[in-house]
């Protein structure tokens, strides 16, 4: 008896798959829109980036790429993006355990309050998380004055337009979109097998961490891949924030973009390595997803 | 619902839509911003007396200017407002057209192009808005150099300038205000204003300042005027000691609007008298000879406090604009 596949990304019964090219034909319609839609302007952005901006017929050239590594700005930028985006990824999949664990397995009063709450901010654009950070932790925030009033002392004043205030927001944004991911993965576990190990003597955590953990693997990594990707092209909140001296690779885009003088060789430089990281990664993770299923099939 | 009810429900609903929507005209003006010069006001007026909308939009002067080189060759905004170096770069790049609007004799020279590349609308001044409930006691601060007092340490606040305009013309302007003969003297001082900044905000603020989350913003005088006179803020406008820049803002028809009749008629109402008070109700002063109530003329800091304004000519602010954005990116939001 196979365990049933818990990961989003592959169909959900490997065993009787048949091979077979119908399925191909069926999606053409889908891969001639995915052509027009994203491989023609990825093409163009290809052929921008390997332009200079300020002599175009100079021919093609790596040096907007270069370009990223050797700026410390830029470089900056990138690697600030990689290390927010990691520990949001890894905070939001840690964090999002409990509540989608609780969603799946357990009734009770208010669960569909609670569910209608915890996934409201997916809605939002990154500005209003922005807006809100302000709000409650601005300068004058509510938070902080709160805590004056408590304690005659703003305490936590402004940390909003700091690093912490920063990885909070962004936190705030994905830890729903974290949840529903695995709670749609847990939601397919064989509930037989924890009753199994229960009747077989094994105690809560040693459930959760020999069955449960085993079998939900594939869906916690496609879960950090999916909000790693998120947050590194996501920037509306530092757009409100205005981190003093801190500077993320897509604000630098925006920045490159909109903010003439512009540089659109760099800024199509700079969405290639953002896209390219992104894609690798949830590909990565995906593989190695996909082997912890078949590890256990 | 049963579902012929619901086919009855979207007819009855597309038939109440499509004669609104279809009665509606639009103009499009890049860099609308409700709280800035009270293009909020000014737009709802004009609808109420025409029906045509004109819908807000949030982009700052740079970005207004980036978005319409992007789109020269689909132009999809009709009008452009901007302060006034920004605009006039982007008359040099061939955004615009020519237009002259209803009343364009009027406008005192210096402050139009000639052949109507770009005209003022109205002006304002840099100063320093205070909001005297959040400073909690301190003093307010009544010149650039004050500002330097650690005491304002995390309370300052002015514009991105590679965003804005108006932090843009601070920028720009803040070296011939104290003295200096080229950009030194400014960025020297920006660097020393630096250790008080809150934030450079790339949006716009105005509410920020009236809860006091920021507590002195550096930005056009009559944003901060009317913050407290309309909006009964605790508010405080200083016009700095050493003096100020004078900011023409400026509009100018884009070229290849998509409404461009639309666009003209709407253009020579921003400078009939109508739109010139309702600009001046918002303190910007208007480029237009209006007579104003005493009472709002009393509301204006006195014209002695103006005394020592620059005017920086348009031209070079803008043939240096490029540079000084890059400069402060560089010496001042934290190196490259």
């Amino acid at each position: 008896m196979p365990i049933r596949d818990s990961s989003c990304a592959l169909p959900a019964n490997r065993v009787g798959e048949r091979r077979t090219v119908a399925p191909l034909l069926l999606c053409l319609p889908l891969l001639l829109l995915l052509l027009a839609l994203l491989l023609r302007p990825l093409a163009h952005l290809l052929h921008q980036s390997l332009l200079l901006t300020d002599a175009p017929t100079a021919g093609i050239t790596l040096h907007n790429y270069l370009e990223i590594a050797a700026v410390p700005r830029y470089r900056r930028a990138l690697l600030w993006s990689l290390e927010l985006s990691l520990a949001v990824a890894a905070g939001s999949t840690a964090i999002c355990l409990a509540p989608a664990w609780l969603f799946t397995r357990y009734r009770f009063p208010g669960k569909r309050l609670m569910r209608g709450i915890l996934t409201l901010p997916m809605t939002f654009s990154g500005m209003i998380v922005g807006f809100l950070m302000v709000i409650m932790l601005g300068r004058a925030g509510f938070v902080p004055q709160f805590l004056e009033s408590l304690t005659g002392r703003p305490l936590l004043s402004g940390v909003g337009y700091q690093f912490p205030g920063l990885v909070l927001a962004y936190l705030y944004f994905e830890i729903p979109r974290a949840t529903l991911t695995l709670e749609s993965a847990l939601a397919k576990l064989d509930s037989r097998l924890e009753q199994a190990a229960r009747s077989l003597g094994a105690g809560h955590w040693q459930r959760f961490r020999l069955v449960v953990l085993p079998t939900i693997w594939p869906a916690l990594l496609s879960t950090f891949a999916v909000t790693f990707s998120v947050s590194l092209g996501s920037f509306g909140v530092l757009l409100v924030l205005s981190i003093r001296r801190f500077t993320l690779l897509p604000l630098e885009i925006f920045t490159q973009y909109l903010a003439p003088p512009s540089d659109h060789g760099i800024a199509a430089a700079m969405s290639l390595t953002l896209l390219t990281i992104a894609f690798a990664t949830g590909y990565g993770l995906r593989r190695l997803a996909g082997r912890g299923e078949i590890r256990h099939a | 619902m049963k579902p012929n009810r619901i086919v009855k429900f979207l007819a009855a609903a597309l038939l109440v839509a499509v004669p609104v929507l279809a009665a509606q005209t639009t103009v499009i003006q890049y860099d609308c911003i409700p709280n800035y010069a009270n293009w909020g006001g000014v737009t709802k007026a004009y609808q109420q007396k025409t029906g045509v909308v004109v819908p807000p939009d949030m982009k700052g002067s740079s970005p207004s200017m980036a978005a319409l080189e992007a789109e020269r060759n689909n132009p999809k905004a009709d009008c452009v407002y901007y302060s006034g170096a920004i605009g006039y770069q982007a008359a040099t790049k061939g955004l615009h057209d020519h237009y002259k609007p209803k009343g364009w004799d009027k406008i005192p020279a210096g402050l139009k192009d000639p052949n109507g590349a770009w005209w003022t609308v109205h002006t304002g001044h840099i100063a320093i808005l205070v909001n005297t409930a959040a400073l909690k006691g301190k003093p307010i601060p009544r010149s650039f150099a004050d500002l330097l007092n650690p005491i304002y340490k995390g309370m300052v606040v002015y514009d991105d300038p590679r965003f804005n305009g108006t932090g843009f013309t601070f920028v720009a302007g803040i070296s011939s205000v104290l003295g200096g003969k080229d950009l030194t003297a400014g960025f020297d001082y920006l660097k020393k204003l630096d250790a008080n900044i809150l934030k450079y905000n790339k949006d716009n603020i105005y509410n920020e300042l009236l809860r006091g989350e920021v507590p002195i913003w550096i930005n056009a005088d009559g944003n901060g005027l009317k913050a407290k006179h309309v909006d009964k803020g605790s508010i405080e406008v200083v016009i700095p000691a050493e003096g100020t820049i004078t900011m023409p803002l400026v509009m100018a028809l884009v070229k290849g609007a998509p409404h461009k009749e639309e666009a003209r008629k709407y253009l020579d109402w921003l400078l009939g008298s109508e739109a010139q008070s309702l600009m001046a109700e918002s303190f910007f002063q208007p480029v237009m000879p209006v007579k104003l109530s005493p009472e709002l003329q009393a509301k204006f800091p006195p014209k002695s406090a103006y005394a020592k304004a620059k005017v920086i000519p348009l031209d070079r602010m803008a043939a240096q604009a490029d540079e000084i954005k890059k400069r402060w990116e560089k010496e001042i939001d934290g190196g490259r």
